[in-house]
């Protein structure tokens, strides 16, 4: 494919020129936390609920693109191993903004946490379930008998709400608790393991089959993708503090400000994945190039198009998304949430204003013009 | 042992740092200030736990933040079937390991008493193993035994618990009396002798204590081993699990049920460590 193999170059020679720049200086690539902040900028705090990696290149993007500053924000962005719960570092005050799924949100709210949906910036679910091509798991109503692989931390849900759908429990099922990679999936411990189509499913294609010598094809594995499913759930999506959004003024602006540079963060993402690719790989992301400009490619894909909007919360999926955390029963026989959220769960009131006020100023704000490159995926994503 | 045995046999008066053979007599041996003992860990506990239901329902820490104990029980009366399997699948994890690393540690002891070379080479040995951290040893023992099996949760056990009793049992070993050790080759005794009559009688008492101080590291580890993979379902994983969805007073209850299972074998060992020492 000429096509593939041009953008590869690009893409190489762009490594080799940051690799360059890096070896120069070891200046970091943010501006925001550069030497001289300007004495205006309003100081925001971020929080990640991941590592900086390809699935949150928008906000690093509008870092690196000094958007944050011209929209007058100092935004640090805090990284989360698994140790933070993001929602409840916003709840607690620790951050102003915090990266979160839509069901674990969902939880912390019924259990008190008092946070809004501003943005849902991911439209649809990345999680899928993979096996191998001959293992006759084809639908999760095989499910049923076999070892599922999870991570656990609340990541689970998708799989409870999609086996409910087929009136499984988590009693018919042996549930394994996977680490963050698939090498129990690729020892053979694990019959479907959970993954993200941004990360760990790259991490199979990523390894070679010893049995060819050569890397996993598609053709091998069998993906149960959950957006196909009723146990679909949001993901992604920028929660704020409800009473502060209600009362005070300043933080309703900052939203506003902040909302319109992280779309055009993602932006920049979609239309330059090659350097956003770099940016979280300066950012701190630990995988290798090849492994991110995927993530960074497939995240896109999770994003875009979206028909009202990036960032546009569609009632039918939130609603959809309730109905399926209320249906998931895990196996100590909790539900994630016994009741329907409040209204303050989400709201579209500032995305609405981000998205009008970029849209006038000639934002492609529904990715219309958006296409996702052919990314080939090197052994060990190097 | 016979080289030891002769040189005492020549200094005829033990050593004056020589420890007492006896452990000191428990407090279950001395009945009035037993209750005293008892309810006063009890009326602290009950005014920790009344000041922390005011704390939570007064309004000056969110009730979200920090769970009253009135809603933890809640919690626990509701999930007690999952938190009786959950205590259940950690709790023979930890079974496992410390019955496992116990016995691993009185063999390795054993090994160690007969010579000082040998005590010499397996001393640093264990050393390092007692500070090896599970957030090390977890993943690579899930990937040598498969994720799907409970054997390296119970490795990781077995080896939290073998260091207390190695080296109580190695201690134990040297604790026996010159005089007896005496009395021993007077009677022509042979080596296996001493060693069934005096020196390991001397050491069960220690090797208990070891046991006693392994069972809480056994629960703990086989708990904290939970949060790196393998099947799901036991108490660490369901605390890892409630806490990630904010569900606070949950996690506490599947806290307050991994208290209950350390206290559980901690008393259990306890009881066998008393029961060792009045054998004597």
């Amino acid at each position: 494919m000429m096509n593939r193999t041009r953008r590869f170059a690009t893409f190489s020679a762009i490594g080799l020129t940051a690799a360059l720049a890096l070896s120069a200086c070891s200046a970091p690539a943010e501006t925001d936390t550069g030497g001289e902040p300007a004495a205006e900028l309003t100081p925001v705090k971020l929080q990640l609920q991941w590592l900086p990696q390809g699935q949150f290149a928008g906000y690093f993007a509008a870092a690196d693109q000094g958007y944050f500053e011209e929209a007058g924000l100092d935004v640090e962005i805090i990284p989360s191993g698994g140790d933070i719960v993001p929602q409840d570092a916003l709840a607690n005050g620790d951050v102003d903004y915090a990266i979160a799924w839509v069901p674990k949100v969902l939880g912390s709210i019924e259990a008190g946490a008092n946070v809004t949906n501003i943005a849902q910036i991911f439209q649809r679910s990345g999680t899928l379930q993979v096996a191998w091509a001959d293992s006759g798991i084809e639908s999760v109503a095989d499910f049923e008998g076999k070892k599922i692989g999870s991570w656990g931390f609340g990541n689970e849900w998708e799989i409870f709400a999609a086996m409910a759908e087929e009136g499984l429990d988590a009693s018919t099922v042996e549930i394994i608790t996977q680490d963050f990679n698939m090498n129990a999936f690729l020892a053979g411990d694990i019959d479907a393991a959970q993954a993200m189509t941004y990360n760990e499913y790259a991490q199979v294609l990523e390894s070679v089959n010893p049995d060819t010598g050569e890397l996993y094809t598609a053709e091998d594995l069998n993906v149960i993708s959950y957006e196909d499913t009723v146990g679909a759930m949001l993901q992604d999506a920028i929660w704020a503090d409800t009473e502060r959004l209600a009362s005070d003024t300043e933080y309703q602006e900052t939203t506003v400000a902040f909302l319109k540079a992280v779309i055009k963060g993602w932006v920049y993402a979609a239309e330059n994945p090659v350097e956003a690719s770099m940016i979280t790989i300066n950012a701190g992301s630990g995988w290798g190039p090849s492994h991110e400009l995927w993530m960074v490619n497939e995240t896109s894909k999770l994003i875009w198009p979206a028909p009202n909007g990036i960032g546009f919360i569609d009632e039918g999926a939130f609603a959809d998304t309730v109905a399926a955390a209320l249906s998931a029963v895990n196996e100590s026989g909790a539900s994630l949430i016994t009741a329907e959220p409040p209204a303050s769960a989400f709201t579209n009131e500032w995305i609405q204003r981000a998205l009008d006020e970029l849209e006038a100023e000639g934002v492609d704000i529904t990715g219309a013009g958006f296409s996702p490159i052919e990314v080939e995926l090197l052994e060990g994503g190097n | 042992m016979t080289t030891e045995t002769r040189a005492s046999t020549l200094t005829r008066t033990p050593g004056p740092s020589r420890p007492r053979t006896r452990p000191p007599v428990g407090p279950l041996g001395r009945t009035a200030s037993g209750a005293e003992r008892a309810i006063a860990p009890v009326v602290l506990g009950g005014a920790v736990i009344g000041i922390w239901q005011l704390l939570a329902g007064s309004g000056l820490v969110e009730a979200y933040l920090l769970p009253s104990p009135a809603a933890i029980i809640a919690e626990i009366i509701e999930f007690w079937p999952s938190m009786l399997s959950a205590a259940g699948i950690t709790g023979l994890n930890a079974f496992v390991g410390l019955v496992a690393g116990s016995l691993l540690g009185v063999v390795a002891a054993l090994v160690a008493s007969t010579s000082r070379l040998l005590d010499g080479m397996l001393a640093p040995i264990v050393a390092a193993l007692a500070v090896i951290p599970i957030v090390a040893l977890a993943p690579v023992l899930n990937t040598m035994f498969g994720a799907d099996s409970r054997t390296g949760r119970q490795l990781i056990a077995s080896l939290a618990a073998f260091v207390p009793v190695f080296i109580t049992t190695a201690r134990g070993l040297r604790q026996t009396q010159p005089v007896h050790r005496e009395l021993m080759t007077s009677f022509a005794a042979t080596p296996w002798q001493v060693m069934r009559t005096i020196t390991l009688p001397t050491a069960v008492p220690y090797t208990f204590t070891g046991i006693r101080l392994a069972s809480s590291l056994a629960v703990i580890s086989a708990l904290v081993a939970e949060y790196f993979g393998g099947p799901r379902g036991g108490l660490g994983g369901l605390i890892s699990t409630s806490a990630a969805s904010s569900a606070y007073p949950r996690a506490w209850a599947y806290v307050v049920a991994a208290i209950a299972l350390g206290l559980a074998f901690y008393l259990v060992t306890l009881a066998l460590e008393r029961w060792a020492s009045r054998r004597r």
